[in-house]
C-alpha cells in the first residue's frame, strides 16, 4: 500500500514535471462497445459519428481523463461494422457483450440500428448512451438502459412548418391554405419525420397534397419530383439521411423544382453546399445543433471552439460544416465521463442510474433525460443555407438570421 | 444399421449438451441450426424436386410476421403496438409471453405453409430459370409491400415482447427451438425420402413429363412438397423473430440476398438431392462466413464470391456428390475394382 502511494506519488511528480499528457500514462481504461456503420447505406454517418467518439476520448484524455474514486482512466472503444443492418448490429451488439465483455455501450448510427441493438443492451442490462437514434419508437418501449442524447425526430421539421404558416399569415393568407408535400425514406427516422411534420400540418389545418417514399437505396426521386412540380405546393419536406439529402438537392436542381420553401435533413453530414453549391441555396436544414450556438462546457469549451479543434484535428472537414452528428457523438461520450465521475465506481448498475440522473450543460446543449430516455432539454434549430453559409434561422429565440423566402 | 444408429445417438447428444458445453457459443450455434433447417427445407424442392427456388426467403420473412403478429396480436392490438408516436407502453407477463412464442411460432409455419398452397399452382407452371426467378420476385415483392403496410409498423419494422427469462437462459431457449426444428425436419427428411411421395418427387425432378405420363398428378405433389418446407421455414423465421426481438422487413424479414440466397449456397455447397448434404453445407457455410466476417473484414463478401464460384465451377455435385464419386464405398455402393476388371 505504501509503495503502492509513493509509486503513485513519484509519478504525479514526473507527470507534473513533465506536462500534462505524461499524467495520463498512469490512466486505466474503461472499454466501452459500439457496432457502428462503416460500410453500407449510413456508412458516411456512422464514420461521423466515430469520429466524434474519438475526438471527445482524445479532448477527455488531455484534460486529465476520467476519475472514478480517485482513480484515473480513459476511455477505449471496441468497434464493429454493421454494414448498415440491423440483424448484424444485434449480433454485433451481443458479441460485444458476451465475447468481449463490454460493460457500456455507445449508439449505432440511425434509428433503425438502435432499434435492433437497444432489446439486447436492454437484455443484458448494458447501459447504452446513443447520440445518433432520434425515432420516438425507441422510447416507447419501456426501456431502462437506453439514453439518448438527442432531440427525438418529430421536432426536426417542426419549426419548418411554423415558418410557413407565418409566412402564409404575412401574405395575408390562411396558415390552413399552406399546401405541403412530404417524401421520406422508409425507415424509422424518416418515418418519423414525416408523422411529426403532419401531426404539425394538421394542427394549422393545413393540407398534405404529396405523400410518398423514397426509393429504398435513396438514389433516385425524379418520379416524386415531377409530381411535386405539377402539384406545386408550398412546402416540401424531404428526410433520408445523407443519401437523401444528396439525391434530394441535386435533383432538385436538375429538375428545376421550384417550392418556396424546401426543408430537410442531414444537410452538413452530406455536405451540400460542398457537393451541390448554388443548387444548396435556402434550402432549411434541421439541426440538432449549430455551432454558432452560446453553449459551452469545461472540456470542449463552447460550440464554436468544438467546431475549430475538431476541425484542427480532421482536417478532411476543414473545408465543410462539422455535422451535429459528429457534435452529438461526442456528447455522448461526455455524458458517459460525468457519470461515472458521479457515479464513483464501475459498477454498470450504478452508472446506469447515474446516467439516468444527468443534468449537463455541454457544449452540443444542455443534457437531462427523461424517464424514458430521450433528452428533453435541448431544442432543435433550423438553418437555412444562405450564400453557402450554414445560418439559424428559427426558432426565434436562436435566429440570428432572417429567412429568405420565396426560395426560388 | 446398428452403427448408423450409435452415430444418431451421439449426434443427438452433441446437438443437446453443444450449449452446455460452449455456453460462449450459443448464439453462433443457434444460428447454424437456423442454417440447417432452411437449407434442409430449401433441398426438398430444389434438390429432391429439381424446382430451385430462389424465393423461399418469402417464408422466412413470412414467419418473422406471422410470428409477431401472433404472439402480439393475441393480447394487443398490432396497429397501437407499432405505432411510433403511442406514449402508453405494453407489457407482457411471462404466461403471456411463452402463449405468444407457442402459437406464433406454430401460428407462422401453418400460415406459411397455407401461402405455399397458394401460390404453389401459380408458380408451378414454371420450369428452370424461370421457377427461379419468379420465386425471387416473389419475395422481393412481399417485402416492399410489408415496408408499406403501417399497420405492421412499415419501413420502421416491428419490436418483439421482451423475455422475461434471463438472458442467457432465453439463448438456450432459442438454440433448442432451432435445433429441435433442425432435427424434427432432419428425421422427417429421411422418413418422406423413403416412402412413395418421396419416389414421386424425385421422379419430377429426373423428368416430369414421364412423372405425369405415369399417372403421378405433379402439381400435388409439388405444391404439397412446398408447403410442408414452407411450414419449417415459416417457423424458423418466427423463432428468429423472437430471437433478433427487432426487425424490418427489407434488410432483415425479407433478406434475399443474405439468408435467401445463402440457404441455396449451403445446400450446394453440401451437395443437392442428399439428405445430409444440406446439413453438411450449413456447417461448412456457416463456419466459412463467421471467418470471413470476423478476420478479413472488408474482405468478407469476395470471400464469400469467390467460394459461391468455386463450388459452382468445380464443386457442382458439393461435397456429399464429390465423396460418393471419389469414396462410393462410403455410400454403400459396391464398384468393382480395376484389377479385377483387368483379371477377367
Amino acid at each position: 500500500m505504501n509503495i503502492k502511494t509513493t509509486m503513485l506519488s513519484m509519478a504525479a511528480v514526473a507527470g507534473v514535471a513533465m506536462g500534462t499528457s505524461a499524467a495520463a500514462m498512469d490512466c486505466e481504461t474503461i472499454t466501452l462497445g459500439a457496432a457502428i456503420s462503416l460500410t453500407g447505406k449510413y456508412a458516411t454517418n456512422g464514420v461521423h459519428a466515430q469520429n466524434g467518439y474519438e475526438f471527445a476520448i482524445t479532448k477527455i484524455k488531455e484534460n486529465g481523463g476520467i476519475m472514478v474514486d480517485d482513480q484515473c482512466y480513459n476511455f477505449n472503444v471496441i468497434y464493429y461494422d454493421d454494414e448498415s443492418k440491423g440483424d448484424r448490429g444485434a449480433t454485433l451488439a451481443e458479441r460485444l457483450i458476451q465475447q468481449d465483455g463490454v460493460q457500456y455501450m455507445l449508439g449505432p448510427y440511425s434509428s433503425g440500428l438502435t432499434k435492433a441493438i437497444a432489446p439486447v443492451t436492454e437484455k443484458y442490462q448494458i447501459p447504452m448512451v446513443e447520440a445518433e437514434g432520434a425515432s420516438r419508437s425507441l422510447f416507447n418501449q419501456g426501456y431502462k438502459y437506453l439514453f439518448a442524447v438527442l432531440s427525438t425526430s418529430e421536432q426536426y421539421l417542426a419549426s419548418a412548418i411554423t415558418l410557413a404558416a407565418e409566412k402564409a399569415e404575412a401574405q395575408g393568407r390562411a396558415a390552413s391554405d399552406v399546401t405541403v408535400a412530404i417524401a421520406v425514406e422508409n425507415d424509422p427516422f424518416s418515418l418519423d419525420i414525416r408523422a411529426g411534420v403532419m401531426e404539425d400540418a394538421e394542427r394549422y389545418g393545413m393540407k398534405i397534397v404529396v405523400d410518398e417514399k423514397l426509393p429504398r437505396d435513396l438514389s433516385d426521386m425524379t418520379s416524386i419530383l415531377t409530381k411535386v412540380k405539377l402539384v406545386k405546393p408550398d412546402v416540401l419536406v424531404v428526410s433520408g439521411h445523407s443519401k437523401g439529402a444528396a439525391t434530394a438537392v441535386r435533383q432538385i436542381g436538375e429538375q428545376g423544382v421550384k417550392v418556396p420553401m424546401i426543408a430537410i435533413t442531414h444537410c452538413e453530414a452530406a455536405d451540400v453546399v460542398g457537393n451541390f453549391g448554388e443548387n444548396a441555396e435556402d434550402f432549411l436544414c434541421s439541426t440538432q445543433w449549430a455551432e454558432t450556438l452560446t453553449y459551452e462546457d469545461p472540456i470542449f469549451g463552447s460550440a464554436a471552439n468544438y467546431e475549430q479543434e475538431f476541425k484542427a484535428n480532421y482536417t478532411e472537414y476543414a473545408e465543410k460544416t462539422v455535422p451535429y452528428q459528429t457534435a452529438q457523438a461526442s456528447a455522448a461520450v461526455y455524458v458517459f465521463k460525468d457519470a461515472f465521475e458521479r457515479a464513483g465506481t464501475l459498477d454498470k448498475d450504478a452508472v446506469r442510474d447515474a446516467i439516468a440522473e444527468t443534468d449537463l450543460k455541454t457544449f452540443y446543449g444542455d443534457i437531462k433525460f427523461s424517464e424514458a430516455g430521450n433528452n428533453i432539454a435541448k431544442p432543435m434549430v433550423l438553418r437555412q443555407i444562405q450564400d453557402g453559409k450554414y445560418n439559424v434561422v428559427a426558432p426565434s429565440a436562436f435566429a440570428s438570421h432572417e429567412v429568405n423566402w420565396p426560395r426560388n | 444399421m446398428s452403427k448408423n444408429w450409435i452415430l444418431y445417438i451421439a449426434l443427438l447428444a452433441i446437438t443437446v449438451a453443444a450449449p452446455f458445453l460452449f455456453p460462449s457459443y450459443t448464439a453462433f450455434l443457434a444460428t447454424l441450426w437456423l442454417f440447417i433447417v432452411v437449407a434442409q427445407a430449401w433441398d426438398m424442392t430444389g434438390g429432391q424436386m429439381g424446382y430451385n427456388s430462389l424465393g423461399n426467403i418469402f417464408f422466412y420473412g413470412t414467419g418473422m410476421y406471422a410470428g409477431a403478429v401472433f404472439a402480439i396480436g393475441l393480447y394487443y392490438n398490432v396497429g397501437e403496438w407499432t405505432d411510433a408516436s403511442r406514449s402508453e407502453i405494453f407489457s407482457f407477463t411471462a404466461g403471456q409471453y411463452y402463449t405468444g412464442m407457442v402459437v406464433g411460432i406454430i401460428g407462422a409455419g401453418l400460415f406459411c405453409g397455407l401461402c405455399a398452397l397458394i401460390i404453389g399452382p401459380l408458380f408451378f407452371g414454371l420450369r428452370g430459370p424461370y421457377f427461379a426467378i419468379g420465386t425471387l420476385g416473389l419475395a422481393i415483392a412481399a417485402g416492399e409491400i410489408v415496408s408499406n403496410i403501417e399497420w405492421l409498423g412499415g419501413g420502421q419494422g416491428i419490436s418483439m415482447p421482451h423475455s422475461p427469462l434471463h438472458p442467457d437462459f432465453e439463448k438456450v431457449l432459442i438454440y433448442f427451438l432451432f435445433a429441435g426444428l433442425g432435427v424434427v425436419l432432419f428425421i422427417f427428411c429421411k422418413w418422406f425420402y423413403s416412402t412413395r411421395f418421396g419416389a414421386a418427387i424425385n421422379a419430377i425432378r429426373d423428368d416430369e413429363e414421364k412423372a405425369e405420363a405415369m399417372g403421378i398428378h405433379t402439381l400435388r405433389y409439388k405444391t404439397i412438397t412446398w408447403a410442408i418446407s414452407a411450414v419449417f421455414v415459416g417457423a424458423a423465421g418466427a423463432v428468429s423473430a423472437f430471437q433478433l426481438i427487432h426487425f424490418e422487413p427489407l434488410e432483415t424479414a425479407y433478406q434475399t440476398i443474405n439468408l435467401g440466397i445463402f440457404m441455396v449456397v449451403c445446400v450446394l455447397l453440401g451437395g443437392k438431392g442428399t439428405l445430409w448434404g444440406p446439413v453438411i453445407g450449413a456447417i461448412l457455410f456457416h463456419v466459412f462466413k463467421e471467418v470471413t466476417w470476423n478476420y478479413f473484414l472488408g474482405g468478407q463478401w469476395v470471400a464469400l464470391g469467390l467460394l459461391i464460384v468455386i463450388i459452382v465451377v468445380f464443386f457442382q455435385d458439393g461435397l456429399m456428390g464429390y465423396l460418393k464419386h471419389r469414396r462410393p464405398e462410403w455410400f454403400g455402393i459396391k464398384v468393382e475394382s480395376k484389377d479385377k476388371e483387368a483379371a477377367a
